[in-house]
């Protein structure tokens, strides 16, 4: 569970950040997926960013707590 | 017994036990229930609050435009979003330097939404031995029908939380009139739910676990405090040695300091900790205990305080209220309050001085420049106007910068309100007005009704070889 928060937790706050940096800078409007301009919703597109950014950042969380040399891991590792 | 050498490993973390918080009330607690019913009628009731016919305070996601009573911010105003982010860092740095974790005791959503829930929770289910007792009796009826009510009562709590935090975001008339029928987008949907549950898990069941391990303002603002910063403080020179007495008993009489021991203010306590071992981490400074503790002292007739808001050097060297008040005023505090001011009158600055007419100029592309008839040569420009307020407004163009420059079609365009309009213009100069090559040219738009607003760009000019 511990292990859970601080991968999922962590990469929550800083997608939030990169979410409204990024789409203050970026109109969704403007965004094309695989060559073709983006068709859905503002508010779709908003929520998928928002996920994607959580997942990265999440990902990379997972990886900073595998790399962790064994002595300074969480006692969740058990 | 482990044999010797073998090393096992410890945790170092205990398993969490559930708090059963004492409910206080006091000048402090009063304090917090103001902030609750302040910030909580902000946030419920702003998106409900109307202005020139629309929600008066909307980040409208889909327009890209954030309303903010009578002004509009776009995503070109970020500046500004900017500037209130570092001058929020420099509040808070500021507080907690004169008074410790301020914020998290009496302002934060997580105190306010756990103070919130742990009534609605004291009225179902009953005070902090009550509850306890449920804990413990296996589930029957009255049990499920009192933890029926409690999640019943948070779930819509929360919903009507997550609903307003959607109505932030997508206009609230929009969602009630979806609200009638349940027929939300998906995605208005999902972040309702996803709001709420974060509300309900925050408030109702993580509680004081958010502030121990998930806060990062918690873990560092320790950096913030010094030996002159107020915090929650048992005065240990003056309550110990501890011990039950009856009232009235003069302390020193039964060779015990002034503290009873009733251990009324670890009850209190929303994170559970004992304030007379000192400062603790996790202590968010909400002085339920010092409000629990004066009401002891006064019912045995002590003075007050014996927990209260001090100073390390205040109790290291018995100072009184004045010396301690002398000394918010150090070199930390007062440049942490230069730059709050400091930062506070350039964005008032910024936004009395921000123009409400924005211009962008784009050469065109596909030709530098062309000559067209009697000599002339052509340039193309293709104009971005945004009337940044909420009335029509025609805008006129005029050029300089260049000996002969005219504007082909001086027509005034007419700007909606709140919109951004285009215009494509042409600019011609006579072919002998400069040397062959790129000179500064200059558009000037102004507002026909407002004589006040003009805008100066510049951009360049080509005169071809």
């Amino acid at each position: 569970m511990l292990k859970w928060i601080l991968v999922l937790w962590p990469s929550f706050l800083v997608a939030a950040v990169a979410e409204a940096v990024f789409f203050v800078v970026v109109d969704p409007q403007q965004l094309y997926l695989f060559g073709e301009p983006v068709r859905y919703s503002p508010i779709a597109t908003y929520s998928i960013g928002f996920f994607g950014f959580w997942l990265a950042c999440a990902a990379s969380s997972l990886l900073t707590l595998f790399l962790q040399p064994v002595g300074t891991r969480p006692p969740a590792h058990r | 017994m482990t044999e010797k050498g073998e090393v096992r490993p410890v945790s170092l973390y205990s398993a969490r036990k559930k708090l059963h918080v004492r409910s206080v009330s006091g000048r402090f607690a009063r304090w917090r229930w103001a902030l609750v019913w302040l910030t909580q009628i902000l946030y419920y009731g702003l998106p409900w609050l109307t202005w020139n016919d629309r929600q008066a305070v909307l980040f409208h996601l889909t327009e890209r435009k954030f309303y903010l009573f009578g002004a509009i911010f776009w995503p070109q105003d970020v500046f500004y979003l900017a500037v209130l982010l570092i001058l929020s860092a420099y509040a808070l740095f500021f507080f907690t330097a004169i008074a410790g974790r301020l914020w998290c005791g009496y302002a934060c959503p997580q105190t306010v939404y756990t103070e919130i829930f742990m009534w609605i929770e004291e009225k179902i289910e009953g005070d902090h031995n009550r509850r306890r007792k449920l804990d413990k009796t296996p589930m029957d009826g009255r049990k499920f029908a009192l933890r029926a009510a409690k999640f019943g009562a948070w779930g819509l709590f929360s919903l009507w939380t997550g609903f307003t935090f959607v109505a932030y975001f997508s206009p609230l008339d929009e969602l009630l009139a979806s609200l009638t029928t349940f027929g939300f987008g998906p995605w208005e949907t999902f972040w309702i739910l996803f709001y709420a549950a974060f509300t309900y898990a925050f408030a109702g069941i993580l509680r004081e676990q958010v502030c121990e391990y998930m806060c990062p303002y918690a873990r560092f603002q320790g950096v913030m405090f010094d030996q002159d910063t107020l915090v929650i403080t048992y005065d240990e020179a003056r309550g110990d040695p501890r011990g039950a007495r009856r009232k009235g008993v003069v302390p020193a009489s039964v060779g015990k300091g002034d503290c009873t021991d009733c251990g009324i203010c670890v009850q209190v306590c929303p994170t559970g900790i004992d304030i007379r071992n000192g400062l603790q981490y996790e202590c968010i400074g909400c002085a339920a205990c010092i409000d629990a503790c004066d009401q002891v002292m006064d019912r045995m007739e002590y003075p007050r305080g014996l927990i209260r808001y001090s100073t390390e050097n205040a109790l290291r060297q018995h100072w009184g209220r004045k010396e301690i008040l002398r000394h918010v005023v150090r070199p930390r505090t007062l440049i942490y309050g230069a730059f709050l001011v400091l930062i506070t009158f350039a964005m008032i600055a910024g936004l009395a001085m921000r123009t409400d007419l924005r211009v962008d100029i784009i050469r065109d592309r596909a030709t530098l420049a062309r000559e067209v008839s009697d000599g002339q040569i052509e340039n193309v420009y293709r104009l971005q106007i945004m009337n940044m307020v909420e009335r029509e407004r025609t805008v006129e163009i005029r050029v300089d910068g260049l000996d002969g420059a005219t504007l082909q079609e001086g027509e005034p365009i007419v700007l909606p309100a709140a919109a951004t309009g285009a215009a494509t213009v042409q600019v011609r100069v006579p072919a002998d007005a400069a040397e062959p090559g790129s000179h500064p040219l200059y558009f000037e738009v102004s507002v026909r009704e407002d004589p006040g607003v003009t805008v100066r760009e510049q951009t360049t000019f080509m005169l071809p070889r």
